[in-house]
């Protein structure tokens, strides 16, 4: 529940420094604004291309004489450095890491595993001598695995061991031996890259939903204090009898009640451990006919307990304008016992009959009693209603404390 | 002003300053009392006009706002009262403010309404102010009970912090759930004056409790000159 919310808030508001004006139409379309964070492996890629390239020259040295075409061999060599060079270059940079590197570095390199055929020769290699590329042909495995994930590195260790097999008239357990790395560096290099990318995605989406809740909690508490204040300040006063004045209180009023009902939804802002401040949620409820009375210190409660409880305030609060009157104030106020919290939602309206609320849940209508004490149930607190006609209604809803500072 | 006068206390009218720096609310609440016969002396938008003002024009009441920007409103109640003794300062904030209430009615500050109550509850709160009694709304009496029991909960104190009677918690309880004194003298079968006695008790302790603090500190820190 709260990974979907978070998500939503995160895909709104993953916008980034975007707001430099754009210079023309033929800009990058994507700017490259974060840190790619599989960065780390593209630099022990490098690492590995370089020096399995070493070892591949020292190879093609030791072996120099017995080439069927020596001159092909060194060939092959500079080829291999070229390309590695290139690699590098596009390595390094964030945006160069795009697929047609891969497969491209995929095609060159079974290329020269399969022009080991001409160049060292049937006879040789059926005695088991080393293909021209050796080690350095392991490569694109990794940069694929590393580039597309898992599956990436399964298909080029696949094509990788094929090219590795199409030169020899033999299979033994060397060969096989190759072919279960190449499938298996591909396949864990790729379920690695996806972890970390998925990771840094989550945590992005987090903290860009943590900001996002941030601000605007920031924002709910200065409408609550300023503009609402003012609000219901012109609305009390009044503005006149006339049709005109009578059309704007109203409006005013609508406006009152829709900024109330928009800071008191939303997400909200947890702390490292998950935890929030139970007060300034609480709060927000207030409006001239419900006072909430908080402590001084902060109440740190679990983000689901808080909202559990809000949504249970809410319903009594709700159950006030319902079935108490109109003129009906309510009063919440917050108990921190240490052990446990005490909620009380009191109105002075005219109270449940006795026999109403059993009635309500025969009808089938849960309003008050499911929500309330269930919600309440679910938390393992307990939930005492004290009523009666004309004496109003209270809540004391009692929840033991998890999350205490 | 047709209404039989409230800010006239006999034939007393109650000076009025306002403090608070948004103007729509403090000419709101000027106009309010001004309709109801209380002689609204003077407005203030920053702590530090405030203090100067109160101390030149010298009202009865003093509504003091606490989120004033710079030096909030703690600061100036401290002030006011320090140098004015006759004065009452009567907190009207936002109900954010928890920390600063409770550090304003510490400070000596006569009570605390929320900027939501309505005229009437404003105007009955400074009457009560000006004839010297607590005014002791629902979210005053959630702060004073919660402060004792952070007090009572809080490990090693050197200086036995105040505590509760049992009596005490009953009625803060009661008040902090709306009841009117009337009411929870009702509810408690005890009389209106003893429900105001231990209201009145509970701020009491909480205000010597912070003046012997602030010696303390004061000593121990080495702000006492005089050694």
């Amino acid at each position: 529940m709260i990974t979907a919310r978070a998500r939503v808030a995160g895909d709104r508001i993953a916008v980034g420094p975007l707001d430099r004006p754009h210079r023309g139409a033929r800009g990058p379309l994507v700017p490259a604004s974060d840190d790619d964070p599989v960065t780390p492996f593209w630099h022990g890629a490098i690492l590995l291309r370089v020096v399995t390239l070493l070892f591949a020259i020292g190879i093609i040295w030791v072996r120099r004489e017995r080439y069927l075409m020596p001159s092909a061999a060194w060939a092959t060599a500079v080829a291999m450095t070229l390309w590695t060079v290139v690699l590098v270059g596009f390595y390094r940079r964030e945006d160069g890491r795009r697929r047609w590197l891969v497969v491209t570095d995929l095609v060159l390199s079974c290329a020269m595993m399969v022009a080991s055929i001409p160049i060292t020769g049937r006879d040789a290699l059926a005695r088991q001598a080393t293909l021209i590329t050796s080690l350095w042909s392991s490569g694109p495995v990794v940069g694929a695995a590393i580039y597309g994930g898992r599956y990436y590195g399964l298909a080029f260790g696949a094509v990788t061991a094929a090219a590795d097999l199409v030169p020899r008239s033999y299979f033994d357990v060397y060969l096989a031996e190759d072919t279960v790395l190449l499938l298996g560096v591909g396949f864990v290099v790729g379920v690695a890259s996806e972890a970390t990318k998925e990771a840094a995605a989550r945590g992005r989406r987090a903290l860009s939903a943590q900001a996002a809740a941030a601000e605007r909690e920031r924002l709910a508490r200065s409408i609550h204090d300023g503009v609402l204040q003012v609000l219901s300040r012109i609305r009390r006063s009044g503005l006149g009898t006339g049709t005109e004045a009578v059309g704007l209180a109203r409006l005013v009023e609508e406006q009152e009640a829709a900024l109330r009902a928009l800071i008191t939804s939303g997400p909200m802002v947890a702390t490292v451990d998950d935890a929030v401040d139970l007060r300034s949620h609480l709060r927000m409820l207030s409006t001239p006919s419900v006072q909430v009375s908080v402590p001084p210190t902060r109440v740190m409660v679990a983000m689901t307990t808080t909202a559990e409880l809000l949504a249970a305030t809410r319903e009594a609060l709700s159950n006030v304008t319902r079935h108490a009157g109109v003129d009906a104030n309510a009063w919440v106020l917050l108990e921190d016992l240490g052990d446990e919290l005490v909620l009380s939602v009191r109105d002075d309206g005219v109270g449940i009959p006795p026999g109403r609320l059993v009635a309500a849940v025969a009808e089938g209508r849960f309003g008050v009693s499911k929500s309330i004490k269930g919600r309440i149930a679910d938390l393992g607190g307990t939930v005492v209603l004290t009523t009666a006609e004309g004496e109003g209604t209270e809540w004391e809803l009692h929840v033991p404390a998890v999350t205490a500072t | 002003m047709g209404t039989a006068c409230a800010g006239g206390d006999g034939d007393v009218t109650v000076s009025v300053m306002v403090v608070d720096d948004h103007p729509i609310w403090r000419d709101g609440v000027a106009r309010d009392l001004l309709e109801r016969g209380f002689h609204v002396l003077a407005s203030a938008r920053d702590a530090d006009s405030a203090v100067r003002i109160a101390k030149a024009v010298r009202p009865a009441v003093v509504l003091m706002d606490l989120n004033l920007g710079e030096r909030s409103g703690v600061a100036a109640t401290r002030d006011i009262i320090a140098a004015l003794p006759d004065t009452k300062v009567l907190v009207l904030s936002a109900s954010g403010e928890h920390d600063d209430v409770l550090e304003a009615v510490k400070a000596g500050a006569s009570g605390y309404l929320v900027k939501s109550a309505s005229a009437e509850e404003l105007v009955e709160a400074v009457r009560m102010t000006a004839a010297g009694e607590a005014v002791f709304t629902p979210g005053l009496a959630g702060l004073v009970l919660g402060e004792y029991r952070r007090m009572a909960g809080s490990p090693e104190q050197e200086h036995p912090a105040p505590e509760l009677t049992d009596r005490e918690t009953e009625v803060l309880r009661l008040v902090a759930k709306g009841l009117t004194a009337r009411q929870v003298a009702a509810r408690l079968v005890i009389s209106h004056r003893t429900v105001e006695n231990h209201v009145q008790s509970t701020l009491r302790k909480l205000q010597l409790h912070n003046r012997v603090e602030l010696a303390r500190y004061a000593i121990e820190h080495g702000l006492d000159t005089d050694s």
